[in-house]
């Protein structure tokens, strides 16, 4: 008796340790990404469309999505939503279906802004699903000139009164931008000049943080902001006088990605899904509740019209790894100029 | 005598003090040293060959110089919270019992709210359209509203704030054990009251003065979250250094190096304080 207790005990735990998400047959599909990315009744709606049964399944972090589809050798999951860097590597190693555009009807609704990025630059693989994008605020009220981009953080008239996040490749970053140079510049010589300019904009800085940056601006501490996406949305609903500018430059941004995994157990069900997501009105529905920055160009008039970028903006950059070496020197003007603000 | 102890079989009893200690003390120190040696991986984790260069790139002067502020701050903070917790604790300490009980319960109330809320606190105080300008304004001392926050006195507020406990504490204890009428006889020979101050009480309470001045100046080198918080990350702190080197620069061997050299430092002032001042029965190094 008590073996075969213990022999059904090991298979039903064999069996959970491997069913999560194998399950899935003809009428599932198996959605990975984080904690709520989508709204309830947009699940719902796909559900009741097609009647396939959602298997929303969750990570944390993109190199535990990694490690597991890698295991899977691209198998188990269906759809599965990351970070942009991460995308590189799952395109690599071979994890990601290439894309029949036949099966994708809404494919031409992607705004070109997020696409052709370093990870799938002939967008054969990625449907980006919104967008962060750090950006400048401004109460007109307290600042004397219009602020049009990066470069006029600079101005002398702004002494002692920007809050800036703190994350320190996206501000020399920003920094590039202004002296014509990219995001992601590598010649450590090069930096270096970007860190001299840098120094330049400590006597405006009033404060460096990185959680609730915009409280600074909301309580008049600061009258300018350099914000994290959702800070901005928090920002102009506290105060809708705030002006929010799309640099001249260019943006920073990163992108969040949708994609189907290379040997997918409901592959159709899964064309079905990036399908459903690409309409307007749903993808709407998404960038709505989730708050990012909307990647869907026919969803922009639907969708809140703060996360809209104007179109104006014609280029964006991400924010990417680089050599160690170059890494170290950003890092280094980071901490010379922080220190060069008080 | 130590022979009858270790007979009795108390060393079974401190054994799992010594696991613990080897476990959850040396462990992290001796793979945190392994570390600083270590060469950071182009992403993520770190390589484990053999360098120096963690060490190498603290001497640049933009790195030395975070130690340098760390120092300055740790020194202005301690000696103003000398200046105001010596006699806060001396004076305390000559209290009627039942009014040194009250004193006693102010001084703990602060610790029943989390220290993070209480700097919090601090930002409404210091704030633009906050109470301290509100008052100065009402006086009629300052006619615009003065940037307190974000400058380097809000910082210096902040670290006596959360510290002066400490120190009021320590000279406390000290100056209760005193026997007075020391100072009794002192007087009744003919010594002046400052005389007899500088000459007994002072110097009996030497050895809680300078306990608080280990427990405020060795946490202030490390206490970073105050000047993230009221000074608006606009000074460099060792601490907050290494923060972003383990975080945002994923570079936990130059992380590490800082660490330790963070921690040479201080123990090397601990020792400094032992030697000059010959006393061994401060709080921890006895």
């Amino acid at each position: 008796m008590k073996k075969i207790a213990a022999g059904v005990l090991c298979a039903a735990l064999t069996a959970a340790s491997m069913s999560v998400p194998v399950l899935a047959d003809s009428g599932e599909m198996v959605l990975y990404t984080w904690e709520g990315m989508f709204p309830q009744e947009v699940l719902d709606g796909f559900e009741e469309e097609t009647g396939i049964k959602i298997v929303y399944s969750n990570f944390d972090t993109d190199e535990t999505m990694l490690e597991k589809l890698s295991m899977a050798k691209g198998g188990d999951y269906d759809v599965i939503i990351a970070d942009d860097y991460i995308l590189e590597n799952v395109i690599q190693e071979g994890l990601a279906e290439k894309l029949d555009k036949e099966k994708l009807t809404g494919f031409e609704n992607i705004n070109p802004l997020y696409q052709g990025q370093f990870y799938d630059p002939d967008d054969e693989y990625i449907v980006p699903y919104g967008a962060g994008i750090p950006l400048i605020v401004y109460d007109p009220e307290m600042v004397d000139i219009e602020i049009k981009g990066y470069a006029d953080l600079w101005d002398p008239s702004l002494e002692d009164s920007i809050a800036l996040t703190a994350n320190y490749r996206v501000i020399n970053g920003i920094t590039n931008l202004t002296l014509g140079k990219s995001m992601n510049e590598e010649d450590v010589d090069s930096i270096r000049e970007t860190g001299e300019k840098l120094l330049e904009l400590a006597p405006n800085i009033r404060l460096i943080q990185d959680d609730n940056t915009q409280n600074a601006l909301l309580s008049g501490e600061a009258s300018v902001a350099f914000l994290y996406t959702s800070q901005v949305t928090a920002a102009l609903a506290e105060n809708p006088d705030l002006k929010v500018v799309y640099p001249e430059e260019g943006l920073g941004f990163g992108i969040m990605g949708m994609f189907i995994a290379s040997d997918a157990p409901n592959k159709d069900a899964a064309y079905q899904f990036v399908d459903y997501i690409l309409k307007p009105d749903v993808a709407a529905q998404c960038f709505d509740y989730i708050g990012y920055y909307c990647t869907n160009k026919a969803a922009d008039d639907s969708v809140n019209p703060d996360l809209v970028v104007p179109d104006s903006v014609t280029s964006g950059e991400i924010v990417q790894n680089v050599s160690q070496e170059a890494e170290e020197q950003y890092s280094k003007n980071w901490t010379e100029f922080r220190a060069a603000c008080d | 005598m130590s022979r009858r102890r270790r007979d009795s079989g108390s060393v079974w009893m401190i054994l799992p003090l010594y696991f613990f200690t080897l476990i959850f003390v040396a462990g992290p120190l001796i793979y945190m040293v392994a570390l600083s040696f270590a060469v950071p991986n182009e992403t993520h984790g770190v390589n484990w060959a053999f360098t120096l260069d963690n060490y190498r790139r603290i001497l640049d002067p933009v790195y030395l110089d975070t130690f340098a502020q760390s120092f300055r701050l740790a020194v202005t903070s301690t000696v103003i919270i000398c200046l105001l917790g010596y006699p806060f604790g001396y004076f305390m300490a000559r209290m009627e019992p039942g009014r040194k009980k009250k004193a006693m319960l102010f001084l703990m109330l602060p610790f029943w709210v989390n220290s993070l809320i209480r700097l919090y606190g601090w930002i409404i105080i210091l704030q633009n359209k906050g109470l301290l300008n509100y008052i100065l304004k009402a006086l009629g001392i300052i006619e615009k509203p003065m940037k307190i926050l974000y400058s380097y006195p809000a910082i210096v507020v902040g670290m006596v704030y959360v510290l002066l406990p400490f120190m009021i504490l320590s000279v406390y204890s000290s100056a209760e054990k005193l026997d007075w009428s020391l100072i009794e006889a002192a007087r009744d020979l003919g010594a002046s009251r400052t005389k007899a101050f500088w000459t007994i009480t002072f110097k009996l309470t030497i050895p809680g003065l300078l306990s608080g001045i280990i427990l405020t100046f060795i946490p202030s080198m490390g206490l970073f979250f105050i000047a993230d918080i009221l000074g608006g990350n606009k000074i460099v702190l060792v601490g907050s250094l290494i923060q972003e080197q383990m975080t945002r620069g994923s570079n936990w061997p130059f992380a590490a190096a800082l660490a330790v050299v963070l921690m040479a430092l201080t123990t090397a002032m601990i020792i400094l304080y032992r030697k000059i001042t010959n006393v061994k029965e401060l709080e921890g190094i006895g």
